[in-house]
């Protein structure tokens, strides 16, 4: 153990910060740069519908997931027309854009020109990501590895060990140095608000915000992922419209006006 | 500052905005959107701020409305510089320009064909659909507007803003129930907009003056579930609160003639409460702009007919 209240002293070359902490923290903040234009550069955005067929077929989905969630705004009776509309439209395959087809089992993502595009795309985000990540960790491995290059100011607590001093495996020095492997991770999670400045808010260089997009899909593309079957989602949705429960907002609406509002 | 004369005005579809904008054009044009300025320095980028467009586009409509026509073309060409010429929005702009100066029907009905033209490239170019239609519409071809906006939204049933001109167009052919088919339709996109349900009472309302005494009622009953509903989104909703006004006032009206249909719908206290509270909302809204004279000035219209309607409403008693 490490003596307690002592003070660990290390005789570090002050080239150490010259010829590591620089040349990582300079690296990654080029390379983030570089990965935002290259993203701009590469990104194409997800193609609008070619045709009116295409585009009904995209958006007759949409139609009866907004027509499930808003349904509360009509009255009964055009609540039960829309929804035995929707529903015979759905299980006939009214909003295919190729009714022939359907039944066919889904063309191969691999073949579909469009499905094998918007593949790319997902593939080409992640190498920006994977790539210079694979190839500066390799370089800092292969260069500075076990370097100990700086001691923090202030004092951490021992669970911090594992993440300041990755690749140095001294069990007894002070949580407060900082190994070269453990500045690059740092920079890599760090970086953010560096490129913010640099580069605007919404930038490409930031990996976070590439991963959250995945999970959100704006709303007016295409809800179908290639290789997806429509006319399985349709059923689908037909199914959920059949079960769903109805209420209309307008019942005694005027009671309650009178009770939220009429005292004021 | 740049971020005070570059605000996006929200409420720009009032005549007084539109004008004071508008004449704001050559000076903004010339200091904020000068052509080919700067070339961009990496890694240091001329930030380009997307709402910069969105003003200027805003801008454009503005200067067409207001006249300007050499400001909302220099825009517009900015536009086209930027997105390039054959963008979509930019060709709609183009059009829409092209209208704007057009002499007579003529060139109007030129600038219809160019749209075909265009759309017969490029079937789903949006914002030309919608030209196309909004010039038939002018063009007094009310027919022809409605099988291409039914066409739009077979394709595209999910755009709100063209179920309310559908329902628009129907109802001026007085075509009620297709009206509120639409309107309906446009709810179920955006369930919280507190005007289309108002919009959606003033179809109710003016269908239930075409229909037999039984109907009306139920109608009428309609038009104040709208109008109420309007009100509970948007308390101050002036339109939402003159159409429960008039409409409870009518169908307190029609059920002392007739006090046979009364014990279906609601009951008279409930009506004339209703009645009472949107008149006091509207006294109270009419006192309380009239002192602020500065900053309703846009609304004047809508508050001149307030106060009309309340006049008109005291004086028989």
């Amino acid at each position: 153990m490490a003596l307690q209240g002592v003070e660990q002293t290390i005789l570090r070359d002050p080239a150490l910060f010259y010829w590591i902490v620089f040349p990582i923290t300079i690296v990654m903040i080029l390379t983030g740069i570089l990965r935002h234009y290259a993203t701009v550069l590469m990104n194409n955005p997800p193609k609008p519908a070619a045709t009116l067929a295409e585009s009904r077929e995209r958006l007759g989905l949409i139609r009866g997931v907004n027509f499930r969630n808003n349904a509360y705004v009509l009255s009964p009776d055009s609540f039960e027309m829309r929804r035995k509309y929707l529903i015979d439209a759905y299980h006939e395959g009214a909003f295919l854009k190729d009714p022939e087809n359907r039944g066919q089992p889904p063309a191969n993502p691999m073949t579909d020109p469009a499905g094998m595009e918007a593949m790319m795309g997902m593939m080409k985000g992640n190498m920006m990501m994977m790539i210079p990540q694979t190839l500066i960790m390799s370089w800092i491995n292969a260069f500075f590895s076990g370097f100990v290059i700086l001691k923090l100011p202030f004092p951490l607590t021992i669970r911090f060990k594992s993440m300041l001093q990755s690749g140095v495996m001294t069990r007894d020095l002070d949580v407060r140095w900082v190994s070269s492997l453990s500045w690059y991770f740092l920079n890599l999670f760090g970086l953010q608000s560096v490129f913010g400045f640099i580069l605007g808010s919404d930038n490409a260089a930031n990996h976070m915000a590439s991963q959250m997009a995945g999970m959100n899909p704006a709303a007016g593309m295409n809800p179908f992922q290639p290789g997806q079957d429509p006319d399985k989602m349709y059923q689908n949705e037909a199914e959920n419209l059949a079960v769903m429960e109805h209420f209309c907002i307008l019942d005694g609406i005027e009671e309650r006006i009178l009770q939220n509002y009429g005292g004021q | 500052m740049a971020q005070s004369t570059l605000r996006y005005e929200h409420n720009s579809s009032n005549l007084i905005t539109i004008s004071r904008l508008s004449q704001q054009a050559p000076r903004i044009l010339e200091n904020y959107f000068s052509i080919g300025d700067t070339t961009p320095i990496v890694p240091f980028p001329n930030r380009e701020n997307p709402g910069d467009y969105d003003i200027l586009e805003q801008l454009a409509f503005s200067c067409l409305q207001s006249g300007d026509d050499r400001s909302a073309l220099r825009c517009i060409d900015i536009l086209a510089s930027r997105f390039g010429s054959s963008n979509n929005k930019v060709t709609a702009l183009r059009g829409l320009h092209e209208e704007a100066t057009a002499e007579g029907r003529p060139e109007l009905v030129k600038c219809l064909h160019e749209y075909e033209v265009i759309l017969s490239d490029d079937p789903v170019n949006l914002p030309i659909l919608k030209r196309r239609i909004a010039l038939l519409r002018y063009l007094s071809r009310p027919v022809e507007a409605i099988t291409g906006l039914i066409k739009l939204l077979d394709a595209v049933p999910t755009d709100a803003e063209a179920w309310c001109e559908l329902a628009d167009i129907y109802q001026s052919l007085g075509m009620c129930p297709q009206a509120i088919f639409s309107l309906e339709e446009a709810l179920l996109i955006v369930p919280n907009a507190w005007n289309v349900h108002s919009r959606l009472g003033e179809v109710f309302y003016s269908c239930s003056s075409s229909s037999d005494a039984g109907n009306a009622c139920h109608l009428l009953r309609r038009s104040i579930q709208y109008f109420c509903r309007s009100i509970e989104l948007c308390g101050d909703y002036l339109r939402g609160l003159y159409g429960l006004f008039m409409a409870t006032l009518l169908l307190l009206e029609k059920m002392s003639e007739e006090s046979t249909m009364t014990a279906k719908f609601t009951t008279t206290g409930t009506l004339e409460a209703l009645n009472t509270y949107a008149r006091r909302r509207l006294e109270g809204i009419v006192a309380r702009r009239s002192s602020d004279h500065s900053s309703w000035e846009h609304n004047q219209a809508e508050l001149i007919a307030v106060k009309e309607l309340l006049d008109r409403s005291d004086r028989p008693q």
